[in-house]
């Protein structure tokens, strides 16, 4: 199937318009069906994509506005691959696991109609596309936490809302002008990213390009300071908006670094490197010990997320093969462990609504079940080696070190600092006597919840232990990328600073 | 046939784990235990026999299992090494693995969590194993983070329990306990972790023979910086100062799990690391030399903590960390196979210590202050034969195992020339006979110092005891093996032999050692063997209280360390993070909100109005084209 990328990005917003005429009875099980099918009709992406192949596969090019070289342009590397893979199957579980009855029609059709948006921001090669499928993404957010969030919902989603699109208007103003730019330069007008990179600009042009761009995915991160609207969307978006949130929403901003930021701007990457270290720094530490204060268990999970996105932007702003790589992998695995935990969370909310830690103590006695999946989940999050967290960290740290040891030091305290709020959470949650009355009733994980939290154990242990299949494709197309840089840069500080690796066979 | 059994070795606990795991939530099974204790019997089997093999055929076995993690030019497999080094350590661990398992079906016996006990025991044994047997420096991280794991949740076993104040509990609770000891350790692995970067970027690879052929090219800073950054991390598992408060707070787990784990293991993982990283070591004497000084002070330091503590485990646990720093100071000065030796020999002496004081807590119903015991020597006399047999090995008192293996740490800091270190050891030496004993005979010997009316101590099981026996032996005989050991490792470590000048001296030497020995337990005899009388003037001054206090250091790290993380936690929180960041943010919105609901005033619908304020903008523009053009 040549246009399978077209059938991922519309198929759930065509169903989702059909689920308008489905029975408000049978939506739950509708939605359910379709982000399965879809979670199916990704993996099959995943088994014909060729992994020794580093550059775009399943391109499809239907030209929109050609006087504009505007363009329906999209395809898939191995960097973006798996994040399609993990927003197809976070959909699909988060759908699973969802305890909500109120409008469950709106909702679901809401979530499919987000999941349209997810998957066309990871496929889009053409920068309006990419831009279109980026803001059409606030919309449902806005909506699911607007409905269905807490008593300051409203502020909350407006807050999100307003902080995010006031970004993006600036990477959109720095898309126009790399346009403008590129048709300067060529003669030609062309919007598509592959077109894009091929550019070699001066370096001042990179710095402004550059920051454009960055207050876009900085605030999306969100980077250090931008990341107060993470904690008010978490804290009063429902369950399912903070799993598909924090999994797969973020990852856009981290992604558009990686895929614009590097290949685009080499020299202003390089040259942006210190400081970009030093705000992911305050953003591992910073956050994590804003996380330790936290009272409330999703409060903690929010700040613990901003701090994992800050190993991830250190990894990108390695420029070496390791920690770019690393960095895409952690992608994952925070998608999938934050994501859990925020449905570890809503499974202790639905039973007693309260997530602060004083309501607790002593769950392990009455929800065992419960406790092995959250302490599975807490060891991954704090990066135990054999569970899917340790290898991007790992790998993150290990490159940056090549850049900075003292820096990496910095950022390596995160195994500490994490592990200091992780089990202050543990502790405070699961051990001791059991305090409160309304615990000693709980009831352990019933069977909808344990199914869907499961599969995601699973992939934590499996891609802990054997991350080959993923790490590899994801590295092929990191060192073509990290290769096509070296040759692209200008300066000769930038050309030092990248590092080709050895075993780079190229293709970018 | 050799592969297939490093693979039986290494996964029968793993198997064993997973087999208990299937009924960790259901109630006591007998079998569980049976099964996982025969499973660690397999290890062991195999384990024995690689022994064998490497002893004859002088020929490590090596297998890589498959490909972990593989990005940029890093490739890291799973692969294992039985050679020399490892497979004696996989023979110890697994043996005192073996003997802690069957002794735990007897001592958890009425505990409703026995199954879960036995996952988490045999987890621990295959992520020791895995520590052991990796063939390369990310393969013993796992291992090295998979025991800290188990010791978490083995330290925390009994997690129901609630937080005590520290004058009550010096431990607080086994959450509290557990969550120390993660959190010290993972200060330590930062420390490793920055050694594995330090030796990825500067050699590319992390397998050991690669990096330890590739030692004569780096360079002297290279190498140091690599030697201490491992050293760190080594601190951390091996509790060395002044990362060693969290060991006697893991007395709040099980016996068993202190006996294993914080004694004959998993504590031994730093003195196993340097000794084999020893190519790295041996390059960096600098380091090794610090390595020493900081085990012959962790040697004194906790020796004088156990003088004057009351509580059973947290003396032993104490002798452990001084024992831990007899072997550091052993492989700091380049004596490796001598600190393998009394690893091996401590290992064995001092889980059947560790399993004595169990049988005690198990007789008396949980006690564990000594002040309270006494005279139990008619009651259980085998466990006071046991306990009596370690404390000998332990002071070092000839034919007994710690004898040979002490003995040569405090020749060697002779012979090395380092004669402080050696003072000290010696002395050290004097106290460790001392504390042993006074433990000894304040358990055993006297009169009862506890309610006879309502407690009447019994012996333990009779299988339990037997179980126990193979740990006696070894703590007898294992100095006898001495000469062997020493042909067999140095096949693969440096030999380290005596000087002449030394070997002229060694009966003076002995006889030196030997005089603080006996000294010490006659001093314990003396004062203890007849019964308890309390000091109260001995009590209350200074130097007791401040050792008796662990010198105060916990307390320090609470008020300059926990305290103030968690103040400034709440302070970045309610006023940084929201009245500074979070408020601008919102400032910015309000002003925006603000600007334009003042600038509505001017939508008055007076066209007049409106005229005026046309004209103000226009005249404003005309000056902001008037100036750009007389800049440009």
């Amino acid at each position: 199937m040549d246009n399978i990328l077209s059938v991922l990005v519309f198929f759930p917003a065509i169903a989702g318009l059909l689920g308008f005429v489905v029975n408000k009875d049978s939506a739950r099980a509708y939605g359910i069906t379709v982000a399965a099918i879809e979670f199916f009709l990704s993996l099959w992406l995943w088994l014909s994509f060729d992994s020794s192949n580093a550059g775009m596969q399943f391109v499809e090019l239907i030209p929109l506005i050609p006087d504009m070289g505007i363009g329906y342009y999209v395809g898939v590397d191995g960097i973006s691959l798996f994040i399609i893979l993990m927003a197809t199957l976070m959909t699909l579980i988060g759908m699973m696991s969802m305890t909500i009855t109120k409008n469950i029609k709106n909702m679901i059709i809401t979530l499919l109609f987000l999941e349209m948006t997810m998957i066309g921001v990871f496929v889009a090669l053409d920068a309006i596309i990419f831009y279109l499928f980026w803001e059409l993404s606030l919309v449902p957010m806005l909506y699911i936490i607007g409905a269905w969030g807490g008593p300051l919902r409203v502020y909350a989603s407006v807050k999100f809302f307003l902080y995010t699109f006031t970004g993006s208007l600036i990477m959109l103003v720095g898309m126009l002008f790399m346009a403008y730019v590129y048709h300067n330069l060529t003669g030609v007008w062309s919007f598509a990213i592959t077109d894009w990179y091929s550019l070699v600009l001066p370096v001042n042009y990179q710095l402004w390009l550059f920051a454009a761009f960055f207050f876009g995915f900085a605030i999306k991160v969100p980077m250090f300071p931008f990341h107060t609207w993470l904690p008010y969307a978490h804290g009063q978006a429902p369950t399912i908006g903070s799993v598909i949130l924090a999994a797969v929403l973020l990852k856009m901003g981290t992604y558009g670094f990686v895929r614009f930021s590097l290949p685009m701007f080499p020299d202003a990457s390089v040259m942006m490197i210190t400081p970009i270290a030093i705000l992911a720094i305050i953003m591992i530490i910073y956050t994590a010990m804003v996380a330790y204060a936290q009272k409330d268990i999703k409060q903690v999970i929010a700040y613990s997320s901003v701090s994992h996105m800050g190993i991830i932007m250190l990894g990108i702003f390695a420029m070496n093969a390791e920690g770019i790589s690393g960095s895409v992998f952690q992608m994952l695995s925070h998608g999938i462990v934050s994501g859990a935990l925020f449905m570890l969370v809503g499974v202790i909310y639905d039973r007693r609504h309260t997530k602060l830690m004083s309501e607790f103590g002593g769950l392990a006695s009455v929800m065992p079940k419960y406790a092995v999946i959250f302490g599975i989940m807490l060891m991954a999050s704090v990066g135990l080696p054999l569970t899917i967290g340790f290898v991007g960290e790992f790998l993150v740290l290990l490159g940056f070190y090549q850049v900075s040891p003292i820096m990496t030091i910095l950022a390596g305290t995160s195994i500490i600092i994490g592990a200091i709020y992780m089990l202050a959470v543990y502790k405070k949650t699961f051990f001791g006597p059991v305090t409160n009355e309304a615990n000693k009733t709980l009831k352990d994980l019933d069977s909808k919840e344990t199914w869907s939290l499961i599969p995601l154990v699973l992939i934590v242990i499996w891609l802990g232990v054997y991350p080959k299949p993923v790490l590899e494709p994801i590295d092929n197309s990191v060192k073509a990328m990290v290769s096509f840089m070296h040759e692209k840069a200008i300066t000769q500080e930038a050309k030092d600073m990248i590092k080709v690796a050895k075993t780079d066979k190229g293709g970018f | 046939m050799m592969e297939n059994l490093v693979y039986i070795a290494l996964f029968a606990p793993f198997a064993g784990s997973l087999f208990s795991a299937l009924f960790g939530m259901s109630p006591k099974q007998t079998f569980v235990g049976i099964v996982a204790s025969s499973l660690l019997f397999i290890s062991f089997a195999a384990s024995a026999t690689l022994a064998y093999h490497v002893y004859s055929t002088g020929a490590a076995v090596h297998v890589t299992m498959m490909e972990w993690i593989s990005a940029g030019d890093l490739t890291i497999p799973f692969g294992f090494l039985v050679d020399q080094v490892s497979v004696t350590m996989m023979t110890v661990v697994t043996l005192v693995s073996t003997v802690v398992h069957i002794y735990s079906i007897g001592y958890m016996d009425h505990d409703k969590s026995f199954n879960r006990f036995f996952s988490y025991l045999s987890a621990f044994v295959f992520s020791m194993m895995i520590l052991v047997m990796s063939d390369n420096f990310a393969g013993l991280f796992i291992g090295w983070e998979g025991v800290g794991v188990c010791s978490w949740l083995l330290i925390g076993f009994w997690y129901h329990k609630a937080d005590q104040p520290r004058e009550e509990n010096p431990s607080i609770s086994p959450s509290w306990a557990a969550n120390e000891a993660f959190i010290v350790n993972r200060i330590a692995d930062l420390g490793m972790l920055v050694g594995l970067f330090i030796i990825y970027w500067n050699v590319g690879s992390l397998q050991y023979d690669v990096v330890f052929a590739a030692v004569p090219e780096l360079s002297g800073s290279v190498l140091n910086a690599a030697a201490l950054a491992l050293f760190i991390g080594a601190m951390g598992k091996s509790a060395q100062f002044p990362l060693h408060t969290w060991l006697t707070d893991a007395m709040e787990g099980p016996t068993p799990v202190s006996a294993l784990i914080h004694a004959a293991t998993m504590v031994t993982a730093g003195v196993f690391l340097v000794i084999r990283a020893n190519p790295i070591f041996s390059a960096t004497p600098e380091v090794s030399f610090f390595i020493a000084a900081l085990g012959t002070f962790v040697a004194l330091f906790a020796a004088s903590m156990a003088l004057v503590n009351r509580d059973l485990k947290r003396i032993i646990a104490f002798s452990t960390l001084s024992q831990l720093g007899y072997m550091f100071a052993a492989a700091g000065l380049g004596a490796y196979w001598i600190a393998l030796f009394h690893l091996a020999a401590h290992a064995f002496f001092k889980a059947l210590l560790f399993l004595g004081a169990g049988n005690v807590m198990h007789a008396m119903d949980g006690e564990l202050d000594i002040f309270k015991m006494g005279g139990l020597k008619k009651a259980m006399n085998w466990t006071y034969i046991y306990m009596g047999v370690a404390s000998l090995a332990l002071a070092g008192i000839p034919v007994f195992a710690g004898f040979f293996s002490k003995d040569a740490i405090i020749e060697t800091a002779f012979n090395e020339g380092t004669y402080v270190l050696w003072a000290i050891l010696v002395l050290t030496a004097g106290m460790t006979a001392f504390y042993s004993f006074r433990q000894v005979f304040l358990t055993f010997h006297g009169k009862a110092r506890y309610d006879e009316s309502t407690l009447h101590p019994h012996e333990m099981y009779k299988f339990v005891l037997i179980a126990m026996s193979p740990l006696a032996l070894l703590a007898v005989i294992a100095g006898f093996f001495m000469g062997g050991f020493q042909t067999f490792v140095t096949k693969l470590l440096p030999d380290y032999v005596m000087s002449d000048h030394t070997h002229h001296l060694i009966w003076v030497l002995t006889a030196v050692v030997l005089v603080f020995a006996v000294g010490g337990i006659w001093l314990a005899y003396k004062k203890y063997a007849n019964g308890l009388k309390r000091d109260e003037e001995l009590e209350n001054s200074f130097i007791y209280k401040l050792l008796a206090n662990q010198y105060y250091i916990p307390q320090f790290y609470e008020e300059f360390i926990t305290k103030p993380y968690a103040m400034l936690s709440e302070h970045m929180w309610k006023d940084v993070d929201m009245k500074i960041v979070d408020a601008t943010v919102d400032g910015i919105a309000k002003f925006l909100y603000k600007s334009g609901d003042g600038t509505r005033k001017m939508q008055t619908g007076n066209l007049s109005n409106y005229l005026n304020w046309m004209a103000l903008g226009s005249v404003l523009l005309l000056v902001v084209a008037a100036i750009s053009a007389m800049l440009s």
